[in-house]
């Protein structure tokens, strides 16, 4: 299935790869002289990018969480800014940081929309079997209110942000940090990335602990506490033409040890990778 | 058989517009960024076109034309330019100063003073 996919990708994009340094424009020069492209003349940051990659899924029972497109809409504004489900207003922007209030959805409900119910049986071969069905337990989304601050230079790039539930879904927050150093040669460009997060007790517990109404003997309760998650992240592209990249990403998150001990996660890790060209309207 | 007369007074710029001169050049694009604010690009430019004629190559730097080609219906021209903004090759046939082809070479830059735009979303949706 992924060898016929990438064959399907490779001869619908290969014209355009084979084609992308010799592209002949039929027209005549009555501008000559012609400016630099620059994407972000417009408030509108729309792209797609089609390929395949998957990002796994921690928790027991579950199915990883396949990516084959990866759609980018924002819009940036003076002050609003919408940036792919986050909302933004800018409240400071200077020669140093630029500083916004913010609001998201936090996303790691999507692991749970991914799992499956299992029977376990326990006490095989006694008096005592019995079958326990396990269920993940459900999770819901959460929206969240917070802070974020930007800063770059030739050092790099650093993102801090702050988040707190504002619907009374964990009913706890989430700081984080996350610095990258972006390296381009031309067309090539590779950015290696590093972060680290702390999730507090209560957004920690509600989504990794299991709650005792949740319990069986199969599925013990389970409170987590708080922990800082720190994750890597490597990212490489070509620009084939002003309009078209082919991107390779790949990441990998190591889960709080709080999270990680929970009887519904499976994985100390979260990694997730992709490849495929990316088209920018 | 078919008996075909050209008047005298065409040209082959008129020949040559109608029959689509080809011009390629590689590289056609170059990426700028406040550490590398333009890129030193060697240029290989060819042309060809099915009638022999007298062609030249221009690029709006130079007043005259790069070069030129007489009797020919083909030719490749090599060019090392620092470019910093886009512009364009193109061609001209005998008789005319109208383009009979043209190339576009583009110049983008990756960087904008709108830190928001390289922020990074948080989303396990999200991978980009």
């Amino acid at each position: 299935m992924l060898r016929q996919f990438t064959r399907a990708i490779v001869l619908l994009l290969a014209p355009l790869v084979l084609d992308a340094e010799e592209t002949t424009v039929l027209s005549a020069p009555e501008n000559a002289n012609l400016g630099v492209i620059d994407a972000a003349a417009s408030n509108w940051r729309i792209g797609m990018a089609l390929g395949y990659g998957v990002r796994t899924n921690p928790l027991i029972q579950s199915a990883d969480i396949p990516i084959i497109v990866d759609l980018d809409i924002a819009w940036f504004g003076e002050r609003f800014f919408f940036d792919n489900g986050d909302l933004g207003l800018t409240v400071a922007d200077n020669e140093w940081l630029t500083f916004s209030a913010m609001t998201r959805f936090n996303s790691d409900r999507v692991f749970f929309g991914r799992t499956d119910t299992r029977f376990v049986r326990l006490n095989a071969g006694t008096a005592n079997q019995i079958d326990v069905q396990v269920t993940v337990p459900d999770r819901d989304y959460a929206l969240e209110l917070g802070a974020e601050i930007l800063s770059d230079g030739d050092w790099g790039q650093l993102q801090l942000a702050a988040f707190g539930d504002v619907s009374a879904t964990h009913g706890g927050y989430e700081v984080s940090a996350s610095y990258s150093y972006g390296m381009r040669q031309q067309r090539w460009y590779l950015e290696p990335s590093i972060g680290a997060s702390y999730r507090s007790g209560k957004l920690n517990n509600y989504y990794w602990g299991v709650l005792p109404e949740e319990s069986n003997p199969a599925l013990p309760a389970y409170e987590a506490g708080a922990g800082i998650n720190v994750e890597f992240r490597l990212m490489g592209s070509y620009q084939l033409t002003s309009n078209w990249t082919l991107s390779v990403v790949a990441e990998v998150e190591r889960m709080n040890d709080a999270a990680a001990a929970s009887p519904i996660v499976a994985d100390d890790y979260v990694t997730g990778f992709f490849a495929g060209f990316g088209y920018r309207f | 058989m078919f008996l075909v007369c050209i008047p005298l007074s065409v040209t082959a710029a008129d020949v040559a517009t109608a029959s689509s001169v080809q011009l390629k050049v590689k590289p056609v694009l170059c990426i700028i960024d406040r550490r590398t604010p333009s890129c030193d690009m060697d240029f290989l430019i060819a042309w060809q076109s099915p009638v022999l004629g007298y062609y030249c190559l221009h690029n709006p730097f130079v007043a005259v034309p790069l070069r030129c080609w007489s009797e020919a219906d083909a030719g490749q021209h090599e060019e090392r330019r620092i470019v910093e903004k886009g512009f364009m090759f193109w061609m001209t046939a005998e008789g005319s100063d109208e383009p009979v082809a043209a190339v576009e070479v583009e110049v983008m830059t990756s960087d904008t003073p709108d830190r928001r735009r390289k922020r990074r979303t948080r989303h396990v949706w999200d991978i980009l």
